[in-house]
């Protein structure tokens, strides 16, 4: 019974629920205001999220007529499910453990498509021809980066896993660990190439410009969302900006772990940082700096350049031990 | 109570808009378009953000004078808007059909079709001109959340 209310605890306030909302939230405002201030814009207040949020939640939900209406209504659920898992899953270096699992980067990888998945019910349940093209890019998009995912993810494994003595470190616990230790492996010069590889993965993953291709506003008009209102919409923004520290955690947990001198909360502070740090390199610069590709360049992008840097580090992994 | 008038007012801050063109001559359109997108007139800053879809808008902004053709896609268009909603009349053309008046085309000016809450004349009104309409709109809305 105590078991069972520690994990209710862990997945509905501490790493999972509130406080990864809050911080996914932030980062969000942080992007939109700097966004804004490089194109010398004054920009929204930095908690605008929170805002759109609670008015979301007090709007009327409309449902397509034709729609699949069951379906329609889970999809935004799945994602922002999907995603408080993953958040729980995730450890904070210095703060929190994570899932302590053997596999559980696996279980990230499981955990990560969540809401394409669900943009692609969400798409294709709602019987709007936008919708439609929308769901079939997402899926067309979630085909290109996952293969540098993969590769990146068992890049990391196996440079761990070498170094401990063993084939592949599969448990973001030994990795962190194993980083502390160590180094952070991102200055390991031949992890630098899995490092660029998952920077490009990120604006992909998370739909920012130049792959926003399946919610692209001015072609396809939001594509899956576009029928949604109200909370429903909402849910869909809460499980994006779950997903904005998940993949930010990820990154963080995989390259550059460190901690600082202090107790729990300055390791919180500085987990944020990092996270905002990446972020800001990663999705709002190359928002502010770059319009929209094609599919069909994105495709090609993803899998010429990061799935070539992912391999070659992957390669390296392997001869350099 | 209090928690709910914090709710409110956090609610009233985040306005999206929406924008109908109900047969206008673009005029309009381009003047709409320049007081969001520009730097110097933002209005993001307001909270505002345009969207794609009707079904998350909370202002709409409609310009025109509503032609025979397109009034009953304007009337289903709206009526997708998920309530509570703030309709802006923008340009002279949705208030009285401005050059268009009495044209055998135009059924009629906008408020007689659906509710308009702020008018904002002109043709086309100033970028200011539109940025105090949605101003207007913004203190109905902080009503009606
Ligand atoms: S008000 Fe003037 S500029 Fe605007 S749509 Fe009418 S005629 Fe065109």
């Amino acid at each position: 019974m105590k078991e069972l209310f520690s994990y209710a605890f862990h997945m509905l306030v501490f790493p999972g629920g509130v406080f990864a909302l809050c911080l996914g939230l932030l980062l969000k405002g942080v992007d939109r205001k700097v966004l804004a201030r490089m194109q010398r814009r004054v920009g929204p207040p930095i908690l605008q999220p929170f805002f759109d949020i609670v008015k979301l939640g007090r709007k009327e939900t409309i449902l397509p007529a034709s729609g699949h209406t069951p379906m329609f209504r889970f999809a935004p659920i799945l994602g922002f499910m999907g995603m408080m898992v993953a958040a729980m899953v995730l450890p904070i270096p210095g703060v929190w453990n994570g899932a302590e699992g053997l596999g559980d980067m696996l279980m990230m990888l499981y955990l990560l498509p969540m809401p394409a998945l669900a943009l692609m019910l969400a798409g294709s349940s709602s019987s709007s021809p936008y919708g439609a093209i929308g769901a079939s890019r997402e899926m067309i998009l979630m085909f290109a980066y996952e293969i540098p995912l993969l590769a990146v993810i068992l890049a990391v494994a196996f440079k761990v896993g070498h170094a401990t003595g063993g084939v592949a470190e599969f448990s973001f616990a030994k990795i962190v660990e194993y980083q502390l230790q160590n180094g952070s492996l991102i200055f390991d010069w031949t992890m630098f190439p899995a490092f660029l590889a998952f920077l490009m993965f990120i604006p992909g993953t998370l739909g920012s410009v130049p792959f926003d291709l399946a919610e692209a506003e001015t072609e396809v008009l939001e594509g899956p969302l576009l029928e949604y209102s109200g909370p429903g919409l909402a849910m869909f923004h809460l499980g994006a900006a779950l997903k904005m520290v998940v993949v930010m955690g990820l990154g963080v947990v995989m390259f550059f772990p460190g901690t600082i001198p202090g107790g729990w909360i300055t390791n919180m502070g500085w987990f944020a940082v990092k996270c905002m740090l990446l972020m800001l390199f990663s999705v709002t610069l190359v928002r502010a700096a770059m319009g929209r590709l094609r599919t069909d360049q994105t495709f090609k992008f993803y899998l010429k350049y990061p799935a070539t840097l992912a391999y070659v580090s992957l390669g390296l992994t392997y001869f350099i031990r | 109570m209090q928690i709910a008038e914090k709710l409110q007012s956090m609610a009233a801050r985040s306005p999206w808009l929406y924008r109908i063109n109900a047969g206008s001559c673009n005029g309009c359109d381009v003047e709409l378009a320049t007081t969001a997108l520009i730097p110097r007139y933002d209005v993001e800053r307001l909270g505002c953000k345009y969207c794609g879809s009707p079904k998350h808008a909370d202002i709409v902004l409609i310009t025109g004078p509503v032609t025979a053709a397109v009034k009953d896609k304007v009337l289903r268009v709206y009526n997708e808007i998920p309530d509570p909603k703030v309709t802006v009349a923008v340009g002279i053309c949705p208030i009285s059909g401005g050059v268009f008046r009495d044209s055998y085309s135009i059924p009629g000016p906008l408020d007689s079709i659906i509710p308009v809450d702020v008018n904002v004349p002109g043709c086309p009104p100033r970028p200011q001109a539109i940025i105090e309409g949605v101003a207007k709109a913004l203190a109905i809305w902080k009503t009606r959340i």
